[in-house]
């Protein structure tokens, strides 16, 4: 494959998409906004076209309303900032209460403010009913409520002004100022439909609900929502199976991968790895990911050995099977291996922990068999991941 | 019949019903602008002359109310008469044409019935909130008076204390009522309501919207025009002096307050003294309100606006509120209701999700703030599979693996782990240090050694025949340097120990006129003869000095 030279402009440009891909929602204190800022105009027009996602840029903020391409993926939680723990529904629900006190809240607010306008919404008793309370009483419940407001703090929703969180977490009595940036929370929502006009009551056709969009009624609007999903999934999974796909979608895609392939290369830099099974774009600086395989460390480790034990072996271990793999792993690698994980009791961590890593990158998915047991099965571009020949291997060895 | 005379009874309302009565209104509101500056009378010609938008008169008074011709103006005039707003008399003034002579001429007066309806008709609209109207015709009023005022001001004679003081009063009876409306229309912006939560709250929002409108329209709009006028007069009149009318209006009440004044017309001192420092006292609070007035309508820099000034900032301020209020009534008209009510019901989703994992997904598809994610590859790969050339069918499977650094494979790290560094052995070091330490004390030993003298030498002869080796030199001049610095001015003899104490040096001078040079390896030093001692401390006993 032979690419132009790109020029400056393209090159910032594709600054500016990856930073938009990576993190949808920028502030003016992030080092990519001035590039999407002056890009604004060609990168809205190329998401609204490819994607049909929504791109907003004022002086303070850029939102790149990412629709997902899938629903049912799970494994994009919002996170912790500082721990990087997966938020919990409690966590959710704290985060969309704090969101609704902001919202009537004056340009200032505090964090003991914030929890009683938390606790007023709380009183909702739906939300007693489905086990969800909070009295901010106990040190864990102010430590959710931090959690949740170190992520508005990383978003740029809030700015601390006077105070820390943890003299909170430790003593409810020690309040925190903030600033509030109205501009941001306004573009938090990316549902289709306004929230509080959805009156399904079942968890599955609420969330169709939310993100519902307009059903195609002419062929040119059909192929362009074909195009808007096929290219959503490319930008935003690590791999897009064909038998993951509808009928149309996988016709269609099979008929146009080079095309919508060769644009977001265009855009993004990433490259096409184009097999019979799917399409996986790659990224060859190694950067638009969340999650990095493969990865230094213990943890990476670990993951890059099932990774590559599940590839050559072809089988689908039980989980059982995979942590005693881990333990006799532990052992070979004593000597690398960071000290608490090397011991027996670990494995069980870390096998969970790189299943749910490959289970993120569409390498392999959990499969109840005949007994009722787990088993992890490859998903096929695992198979980049196998042993390669010894004598590329020497070749690959970097001095 | 119940009545016994042929007087009807007074019906001071009925004009209200009619469908001239805006003329009606108009009429009225000139006979109680007239009675405001105490003028009871009036001609049918004097109500035209004062009719808004004539053009004697200030425009801006009722706006609807069209200018009548005589024939209807007196007809409307009797109307009043017989429904008992007004009163007519024969008018038993001179004429100058004849057809005025001709003419019913008659005076008008309001009634007490027509009066107090005027009076019962402003409280009923001001209990409306008509603000605007009302505030339109104080304007009106205030620029009126304001212009009379200027005349006085202007005029070369003192001016008529009593038409300046009944002006003044005017002015201060329609100012107040102004500014007390004014007040009320900014606090009333400053507690917007916040309809962005309302349900069902539209209706007090129309209503407020219209208030708004109208008040802007009729009074705003009215200020930014009348306001500047006003300012121009208040500048005039000040420019004419207005410490002479102020003064006239303040003698005026002065009079009210000491009404024996005149009686005891310099009789009594004490009297003239109170008489005095009631003017004074007088002129200071119609100073003070003439400030306020001033303040009002004139802005004095940019950092104290006026109060017209702040009013139509209100006031535009109003309207941002009023659009952005729509726009959100739009929105929520449009099937997206306001996001506070959107986070709530949000919570309620992830509090009803059935687990974690679906809270995740739930919270994707409402915030959409999940990073993309992809796979890497490394350029090596990359080169392999593009001189494969695989076909589109390939399997997974069957391309080439990703090159995976065999090290990251074996040890989770890229980087080659070396081993640690072992504790330094600084002993050797030491050592080194030691020896040159050693080394460097011995050579300053032996420069020493070379510079002392047995006994005193002249200066000249110091070097000896091959001149001073370097380190003896570098030595000598740092002794010297002791000794000439403690050489004091017309002692020819000095004596002076180096400042490690190592030596000691003599000094005495032979000739200043005599020159010598001292050869050495870094150069030749030259300087007056003297007779030099050099004594190495370290070398003798001290017992023997």
């Amino acid at each position: 494959m032979a690419f132009h030279q790109p020029s400056d402009h393209d090159v910032e440009r594709r600054r500016a998409a990856r930073a938009l891909l990576a993190s949808p929602l920028l502030t003016a204190r992030d080092d990519d906004f001035r590039l999407v800022r002056k890009h604004a105009a060609e990168l809205a027009g190329w998401f609204a076209d490819q994607t049909g996602w929504r791109l907003t840029v004022d002086a303070e903020t850029a939102r790149l309303f990412k629709k997902p391409a899938a629903l049912d993926d799970s494994t994009r939680p919002a996170r912790a900032p500082k721990t990087k723990v997966p938020f919990t529904r409690r966590r959710y629900v704290l985060l969309c209460l704090a969101l609704a006190a902001l919202e009537r809240s004056e340009s200032q607010t505090t964090l003991g403010r914030l929890a009683e306008g938390v606790l007023t919404g709380a009183a909702d008793p739906a939300l007693a009913e489905a086990g969800i309370t909070f009295a901010m009483e106990r040190r864990e419940e102010r430590a959710d409520l931090v959690a949740v407001v170190r992520l508005l703090l990383s978003w740029g929703v809030l700015a601390r002004v006077q105070g820390d969180e943890e003299a909170f977490v430790a003593d409810g009595g020690n309040d925190v100022l903030y600033d509030l940036d109205r501009q941001v929370t306004g573009g938090l929502l990316a549902t289709s439909r306004s929230a509080s006009t959805v009156t399904e009551t079942a968890f599955e056709q609420r969330l169709t609900a939310l993100a519902a969009e307009p059903v195609p009624d002419t062929d040119d609007l059909r192929l362009r929502a074909l195009r808007h999903a096929m290219t959503r999934r490319l930008l935003d999974d690590p791999v897009v199976y064909y038998a993951d796909l509808t009928e149309p979608e996988r016709a269609y895609l099979a008929n146009q991968r080079v095309a919508i392939t060769r644009r977001i290369t265009d855009l993004t830099g990433l490259i096409p790895e184009m097999r019979a099974e799917g399409i996986a774009m790659v990224d060859p600086d190694d950067a638009l990911t969340d999650v990095r395989m493969p990865e230094q460390g213990t943890d990476g480790h670990v993951t890059l050995l099932i990774a590559t034990k599940l590839a050559t072996d072809g089988k689908a271990p039980t989980v059982p099977e995979l942590i005693g793999f881990v333990q006799t792993q532990a052992k070979l690698h004593a000597s690398y291996w960071r000290k608490t994980a090397v011991e027996p009791a670990a494995a069980a961590d870390l096998a969970e922990q790189a299943v749910a890593k490959l289970e993120a990158l569409n390498l392999v998915i959990r499969v109840l068999d005949d007994r009722g047991e787990v088993r992890i099965h490859p998903r096929s571009a695992l198979m980049r991941y196998a042993m390669t020949d010894p004598t590329i291997k020497k070749t690959g060895t970097r001095a | 019949m119940a009545y016994v005379t042929d007087v009807p009874p007074p019906q001071p309302f009925a004009y209200l019903g009619t469908p001239n009565a805006p003329l009606y209104a108009g009429i009225l509101d000139v006979f109680a602008l007239a009675k405001q500056r105490f003028t009871v009378h009036l001609r049918p010609e004097d109500v035209l002359s004062d009719w808004p938008g004539a053009p004697g008169a200030l425009d801006g008074g009722r706006a609807d109310a069209v200018r009548p011709t005589v024939e209807q103006l007196v007809q409307a005039l009797d109307k009043l008469v017989e429904w008992g707003n007004l009163r007519s008399d024969a008018d038993t003034g001179r004429v100058t044409t004849v057809e005025d002579f001709n003419r019913a001429r008659r005076i008008y007066q309001l009634t007490r019935h027509g009066q107090a309806a005027l009076a019962a008709i402003e409280h009923y609209e001001q209990a409306l909130g008509q603000r605007g109207r009302l505030q339109t015709v104080a304007l009106a009023d205030i620029a009126e008076q304001l212009s009379a005022l200027a005349l006085h001001a202007e005029a070369a004679d003192a001016p008529d204390q009593a038409t300046v003081g009944l002006l003044l009063f005017a002015l201060t009876e329609r100012f107040t009522g102004l500014a007390d409306n004014a007040e009320a229309f900014m606090s009333s912006l400053r507690r917007t309501v916040d309809f962005s939560d309302g349900d069902g709250d539209e209706e007090a929002f129309l209503a407020y919207k219209d208030r708004l409108i109208e008040y802007i329209d009729k009074f705003i709009a009215d200020l930014a025009n009348r306001g500047a006028q006003i300012a121009g007069l208040i500048e005039r009149i000040e420019t004419a002096g207005i410490a002479r009318i102020l003064e006239a209006a303040a003698r005026r009440d002065a009079v009210d307050a000491i009404p024996d004044t005149d009686r005891t017309d310099g009789a009594d001192a004490g009297v003239a003294h109170a008489h005095a420092t009631a003017v004074q006292a007088a002129t200071r609070d119609w100073e003070n309100r003439w400030r306020g007035l001033r303040e009002w309508f004139v802005s004095s820099g940019t950092r104290r606006p006026s109060q017209a000034r702040l009013l139509r900032n209100a006031a535009v301020s109003g309207i941002t509120n009023l659009v952005n209020t729509v726009a959100a009534l739009n929105e929520r008209r449009g099937g997206r209701s306001d996001r506070s009510a959107d986070f709530r019901t949000l919570a309620r989703f992830f509090a009803q999700a059935p687990d974690d994992a679906a809270a995740h997904r739930l919270w994707r598809a409402a915030f959409a703030l999940a990073p993309a994610r992809h796979l890497t590859v490394d350029s090596d790969t990359e080169d392999t599979w593009e001189q494969a050339e695989y076909p589109p069918g390939t399997p997974w499977a069957a391309a080439a693996p990703l090159l995976i650094s065999p090290r990251l494979r074996e040890t989770g790290s890229y980087e080659r782990r070396g081993a640690p560094n072992r504790a330094v052995d600084r002993e050797q070091g030491r050592r080194q240090l030691a020896e040159r330490a050693e080394r460097e004390a011995a050579e300053i030993a032996e420069a020493r050694r070379l510079l002392a003298t047995d006994g005193p030498v002249l200066l000249s002869e110091l070097a000896g025949d091959e001149g001073l080796d370097p380190r003896a030199f570098r030595l000598f001049l740092s002794v010297l340097g002791d000794a000439l610095a403690a050489r004091r001015p017309g002692i020819a003899t000095t004596t002076a120990t180096s400042g490690d104490g190592t030596m000691e040096i003599r000094l005495k001078l032979v000739d200043a006129g005599t020159i010598v040079a001292i050869p050495t390896e870094d150069g030749v030093l030259s300087g007056p003869e003297h007779v030099v001692e050099i004594i190495d401390l370290t070398a003798r006993p001290v017992a023997v000095r």
